[in-house]
């Protein structure tokens, strides 16, 4: 078995951060956003398993299980908020919510 | 775990429990003052468990947790406002003939949230909290879904909370890759601080707690969210979720070596004087009153930041007590207006209030308004009220610690906010116009007032003024 190194881990899972930062901040439609974050959300979880590798430690992985029930709630939320969207404005547009300003 | 562990996370072990048995409670029956008087009911026993646990030696409960008297004192504050939440909930939802048992659950989730959060002692029982508290939040603000702007709001806070959360974790990884702990005190080590991953893991972590205080420059979601959201939940943003958090940042900022570092110290300095200045110069032209809280908010969370920026281990204690009397300050102050927001919500039933509608409430309604201006002059720091107090315990850290640039921006601040606290104190004497296009006179309903909200709003008042006249009252209290 080839040891990884931990930059290697680091480099990707900042990566696909990177990736889903810019999806999150750049996508109009809601569904996308929240896939967007769900890769954020997965990256974080590879660079925990990756250090938890290195310091031969359950920590990681333990992180990574809470971070995938967040990731479950926080679409669940998502989602529930998602439909109402479609339903007020058969649209799926984030644009459409800007009325609050100021 | 022995029994003084257990019983020193009683509180905690309370509001679980409870949560359980509400929702057994809605299974077997759903009632509208069941559930808000078993609420109250929980939050009553796990205030008198807290009050009974203090003061406290430190007590570490498993890895994870440990109780200290600094964040009991922070949890007495976070029970005593979900005590009035609860009560002005009742009063916000009484015009509802649903029954809304769903919004004390979660009112009950957020509290456990952060309760779990001021006693956290690792980044595991931080993320939990953090989670269990924003979650929460995210669906009481978008809880009534037929509202205006509830879905706006709601939408809003929850991918900008879930973009920070994911800032904060990747950020808690790369702590945790450079040091091999996820325990506030084991992960902090002098020897990393020359390591670019470990301070960029620290900045990660700290921006995602910057962005729940909203501090600027991760501000944007703070006003449109305090608008959109109901008033109670407005309420509970800003009280028990600012200092719960706050708390949070305090217990790891100071459980490390490294506060004396500079580049860290220089940037907390800078997103402080920011925070100052960007929040009282926006609140200056808002004129819906719960954005014009938000803002206020961004500019007191930035007054606090001072208190990080300490050099050495003797300054903690001090720290610790200028943070707890300023964050009560803060929040008698914020629950008081928001209390009198409730109550005087508008006859077609909608929650926004423009500071207009308030025109010349002192002549028609002299005990609200007394309660608006004593706690707009505690928000500005006037003598005699107890912001002054926690603004003077600000100031006399900062001059220890020597950072003029800060003090003279938290003056500078102070000034600029007390124009808009006084233009609302004015509105409130000033006399009815005819010509106005403005709503006219009785645009606010207040023949709803309870006599429960009447004395409610005249103890916080009350306390506000003895506090402020009489500080040792709470500073006693806090250095037992």
């Amino acid at each position: 078995m080839i040891a990884l190194p931990f930059e290697h881990i680091l480099i990707l899972a900042t990566t696909l951060f990177l990736i889903g930062f810019v999806g999150v901040i750049s996508r109009k439609n809601t569904l996308f956003i929240l896939m967007s974050l769900e890769v954020m959300l997965n990256a974080v979880g590879i660079a925990f398993i990756g250090a938890g590798s290195v310091w031969q430690q359950a920590d990681g992985q333990v992180m990574f299980i809470l971070i995938l029930t967040l990731a479950a709630a926080e679409v669940a939320l998502g989602l529930a908020l998602l439909i109402r969207l479609q339903r007020k404005f058969q649209s799926l547009d984030i644009d459409i919510l800007n009325k609050l300003r100021g | 775990m022995n029994s003084a562990q257990l019983i020193a996370i009683a509180p905690q072990l309370i509001l679980s429990f409870g949560i359980v048995l509400s929702l057994l409670l809605i299974a077997w029956q759903r009632s509208k003052w069941l559930i808000q008087g078993f609420t109250f009911f929980i939050f009553v026993l796990a205030l008198i468990a807290t009050l009974d646990l203090y003061p406290i030696d430190n007590i570490q409960v498993t890895v994870l947790l440990l109780v200290d008297s600094y964040s009991l004192v922070a949890l007495v504050l976070i029970l005593i406002s979900a005590l009035t939440i609860t009560v002005f909930s009742g009063f916000y939802l009484a015009k509802y003939t649903e029954v809304h048992d769903e919004f004390y659950l979660l009112l009950q989730l957020v509290i456990l949230g952060a309760a779990i959060l001021v006693i956290s002692d690792h980044f595991a029982s931080v993320f939990l909290g953090f989670e269990l508290l924003s979650m929460a939040l995210v669906g009481m603000v978008g809880y009534f879904r037929e509202s205006d702007h509830g879905l706006e709001s709601a939408f809003k806070y929850l991918i900008l909370s879930a973009t920070a959360s994911s800032f904060m974790l990747l950020g808690i990884a790369f702590i945790y890759g450079t040091t091999g702990s996820l325990s506030f005190a084991m992960a902090s080590n002098a020897n990393h601080l020359i390591d670019h991953l470990y301070l960029a893991g620290i900045i990660l972590f700290l921006l995602g707690l910057c962005f729940k205080l909203s501090l600027v420059p991760f501000h944007y979601w703070t006003p449109d969210v305090y608008q959109g959201a109901p008033t109670p939940v407005t309420m509970l943003l800003a009280t028990v979720s600012k200092v719960a958090i706050f708390t949070v940042l305090i217990k790891y900022w100071f459980s490390q070596v490294n506060y004396g570092d500079e580049s860290l110290t220089e940037i907390i300095s800078l997103i402080a004087i920011l925070s100052m200045l960007v929040g009282n110069v926006m609140a200056l032209r808002q004129n819906n009153i719960k954005r014009l809280l938000g803002y206020s908010s961004i500019a007191h969370m930035g007054y606090l930041l001072i208190i990080l920026l300490i050099t050495s281990t003797q300054n903690i204690t001090f720290a610790w007590q200028a943070a707890l009397f300023y964050l009560a300050a803060y929040l008698l102050a914020s629950l008081l207006i928001f209390m009198v927001l409730i109550v005087s919500h508008r006859k077609n039933n909608s929650d926004q209030i423009e500071i207009v509608h308030w025109r010349g409430m002192f002549w028609h309604q002299p005990w609200l308004a007394m309660a608006v201006i004593i706690s707009l002059l505690s928000f500005a720091g006037i003598p005699l009220t107890m912001g002054f107090i926690g603004k003077f315990y600000l100031l006399v850290q900062a001059t220890q610690q020597q950072l003029w640039l800060l003090i003279a921006t938290l003056i500078t601040g102070s000034g600029i906010a007390l124009y808009y606290y006084l233009r609302i104190i004015f509105v409130l004497f000033a006399q009815h116009q005819e010509q106005s296009i403005a709503p006219q006179h009785g645009d606010i309903d207040n023949i709803f007032q309870p006599v429960i909200a009447r004395v409610t709003i005249a103890i916080f008042s009350g306390a506000i003024i003895v506090i402020g006249i009489f500080p040792d009252v709470y500073a006693y209290f806090l250095s037992a």
